[in-house]
């Protein structure tokens, strides 16, 4: 009878655990994705974090509206979170483009701005040029701040309309490229992933390949691993310090792309050497042995037998370290920075997602960008994991007959 | 010295750590004969034909002593162990084709030696194919993985795969004993096509074995040669008392 109770409790207690374990993770997953989905689109993803500024020069040009007033007023392109409808639109013949007044709400800051809803085909703005004469892209969104000098600001729709038809010729328009976009971070994250996987992985795999191919067993052997697994351990914050002292400061290569990614590779290393390892000792000892007693060398054993058979371990050793690149916020921050730009070399900074992600709710207090931020962070993940999968079954040795 | 001795070994032995597992072998072995080992599992037959292809340098706590003269060179002295296992192949007890396609298989050998026109490789996957009789059974697919193939042709897989290496020396431990009575008859009925080309030294678990294909035979015990000499004479007249109660089946 008591038996019975208690195996009746025990039982309880797994379910419970598993179903809490399952609706936190549910819950986590849920939050983000209700609270960040609004703000992922095309543009979110495609834009610059920050705005910019840019004078854009076009041929006045009449191109008359193809679209009738309904469906005119129905293209709002802009995201309703950010801007509150005020006036508009109205369509302007000269630049073939329709005009509205939002209150843009950029961050944290609340601004009246005039800003484009619709482009008419063969609009002057489809070949629009920078001040040094090259094409530059104006679409919906883009906020129009001044015409030929004259500014827009105090002026309601209709007398900002009057002044741009007013003009002719050669118009110089003053322009806001919008921002809020994350394309950086994710350019960011691509370039970190790949250059700590670069110097990261040879090391790995041939520090891996030393301690399971050449290494006696012995004092030796033990005290690297040990190091291995004690660098496992560290928080990524006490390599974030060491990577500011060292390759930032020491080593004066700045807050940059490459001390992101050096230090980042130092905390993969222990993850790729250890799976590595495993995958090197489960390859059956009979391979070397026939390699060997062909008259190979043992570094032709290891290379062409061996590590080939190692390849989807060192895949699940890629795929680990990936994930731990795209999640490293701590030592990213230190040694990165938190510049939302793409790095134009290796010695300058940029901010991954994560990063990104920590800095919007951290210091702009904007929960709803941070999530989805971190929507993209979770399709990166799962994308990568089926891409790696993939990759290694189609690499496995033992896979094919 | 006897030009026709492929090994002679001297005063040989051998010791894991402090275990002994072989003691004094002393044993001529003849050029293109078929030379079989037999005797109770641990005895160390294996143990011995390691040493001739110094298979047993991977095992660290090896310590061997005496001689092992191969056409008149110590093996463990001045010669070039990877000289040596090319010239001493080895197939195992347990079919072990690499992971890669049965063309790779064969040309593995001779490409880590530094063979890499594609002809030469295409005739000698080829030859080597039809001396091990695989030949007819795996043309169509010779890209296709070594792993598909069935325990037997795995088995003359790795033959084919040591003969593509054009070796003096096949040493064979227990090479039927993971495959069924068919296979296992390709097998012997191979190996008897390339005794008139190899010098065959093979451990075998099976005296019926032994008596088919080989023309001497040695028989081990604890680490000792108790008896070797021409194969019809240990099964039919042996000297050793223990010779007589193994091949008799009288043994513990
Ligand atoms: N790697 C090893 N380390 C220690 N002892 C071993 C090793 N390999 C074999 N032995 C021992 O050496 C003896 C001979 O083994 P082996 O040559 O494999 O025998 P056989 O092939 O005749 O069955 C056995 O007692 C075995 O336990
Ligand atoms: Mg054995």
């Amino acid at each position: 009878m008591s038996r019975k109770v208690s195996d009746l409790l025990t039982k309880g207690i797994i379910y419970l655990a598993t179903g809490i374990t399952l609706s936190v993770l549910l819950f986590i997953v849920g939050f983000i994705f209700i609270k960040g989905i609004g703000l992922v689109n095309w543009d979110f993803l495609t834009r610059d974090f920050n705005e910019k500024v840019v004078y854009a020069f076009i041929e006045s040009n009449d191109v008359s509206l193809s679209l009738d007033e309904e469906t005119l007023n129905g293209k709002m392109p802009f995201d309703k979170r950010y801007e509150t409808h005020l006036e508009g639109p109205i369509y302007i013949e000269n630049i073939g483009a329709a005009i509205a007044k939002v209150a843009y709400k950029n961050h944290s800051t609340e601004r009246e701005q005039v800003v484009i809803t619709y482009i008419e085909k063969d609009s002057p703005f489809d070949s629009a040029k920078d001040s040094t004469g090259k094409n530059i892209t104006i679409g919906t969104d883009y906020i129009l701040q001044s015409i030929n000098g004259t500014d827009f600001s105090g002026m309601t729709l209709a007398e900002v309309a009057e002044t741009i038809s007013a003009e002719s010729g050669e118009l110089k328009i003053k322009i806001v490229q919008p921002g809020g976009g994350i394309k950086s971070n994710i350019i960011t994250t691509l370039y970190m992933v790949l250059l700590s996987l670069l110097v990261a992985l040879p090391l790995g795999i041939f520090g891996a390949i030393y301690l399971t191919e050449y290494a006696k067993p012995g004092r030796l052997v033990n005290m690297i691993r040990f190091a291995a697994e004690c660098l496992a351990g560290i928080p990524s914050i006490i390599f974030g310090l060491f990577g500011m002292a060292f390759f930032v400061v020491a080593l004066n290569f700045q807050i940059s792309l490459i001390s992101g990614s050096l230090t980042v590779a130092i905390i993969l290393l222990p993850v790729i050497i250890r799976s590595t390892e495993e995958a090197l000792k489960t390859v059956p000892m009979a391979f070397r042995e026939g390699s060997l007693a062909l008259g190979a060398t043992k570094l032709q054993t290891i290379f062409k037998v061996v590590l080939p058979c190692a390849v989807p371990g060192i895949a699940t050793a890629v795929l680990l370290s990936i994930g731990r690149v795209v999640g490293e916020s701590a030592a990213l921050l230190l040694t990165a920075g938190t510049v939302a730009q793409i790095p134009g070399t290796l010695f300058s900074p940029g901010s991954t997602l994560t990063v990104q992600a920590y800095y919007v709710a951290k210091e702009e207090g904007n929960i709803e960008l941070a999530c989805a931020i971190g929507i993209v962070i979770i399709v990166i993940v799962i994308v990568l994991n089926i891409l790696s999968r993939i990759t290694s079954d189609k690499l496995d040795v033992f896979n094919k007959k | 010295m006897d030009a026709n001795i492929k090994f002679n070994t001297k005063n040989l032995n051998l010791f894991y750590g402090d275990f002994q597992a072989l003691k004094a072998i002393n044993m001529e072995i003849r050029e293109k004969e078929v030379t079989a080992f037999i005797g109770p599992s641990g005895c160390g037959k294996s143990t011995f034909l390691r040493c001739l292809n110094r298979m047993n340098d991977l095992i660290d706590s090896v310590k061997i002593n005496g001689e092992i003269i191969f056409d008149g060179q110590d093996i463990n002295g001045t010669i070039d162990v990877i000289n040596l296992r090319t010239r001493v192949g080895m197939v195992f007890q347990k079919p072990n084709p690499f992971p890669m396609s049965i063309y790779d298989n064969i040309a593995y050998g001779p490409k880590c030696q530094g063979l890499k026109d594609k002809n030469q490789l295409d005739t000698l996957v080829k030859e080597s194919l039809m001396k091990a009789a695989l030949w007819e059974e795996v043309k169509d697919r010779l890209n296709k993985s070594a792993l598909g193939l069935s325990g037997g042709q795995q088995q003359r897989l790795c033959i084919a795969r040591t003969i593509a290496m054009n070796p003096e020396v096949i040493l064979m431990d227990e090479p039927t004993s993971a495959l069924d009575p068919i296979a296992t008859a390709k097998i012997e009925d191979l190996m008897s096509s390339l005794k008139k080309d190899y010098t065959i030294i093979i451990v075998t678990h099976s005296m019926q074995q032994a008596g088919r294909i080989s023309d001497k035979t040695a028989f081990f015990l604890m680490g000792e040669v108790i008896e070797f000499n021409e194969t019809p004479i240990i099964f039919t007249n042996p000297q050793d008392k223990r010779t007589e109660d193994y091949i008799t089946g009288r043994f513990g």
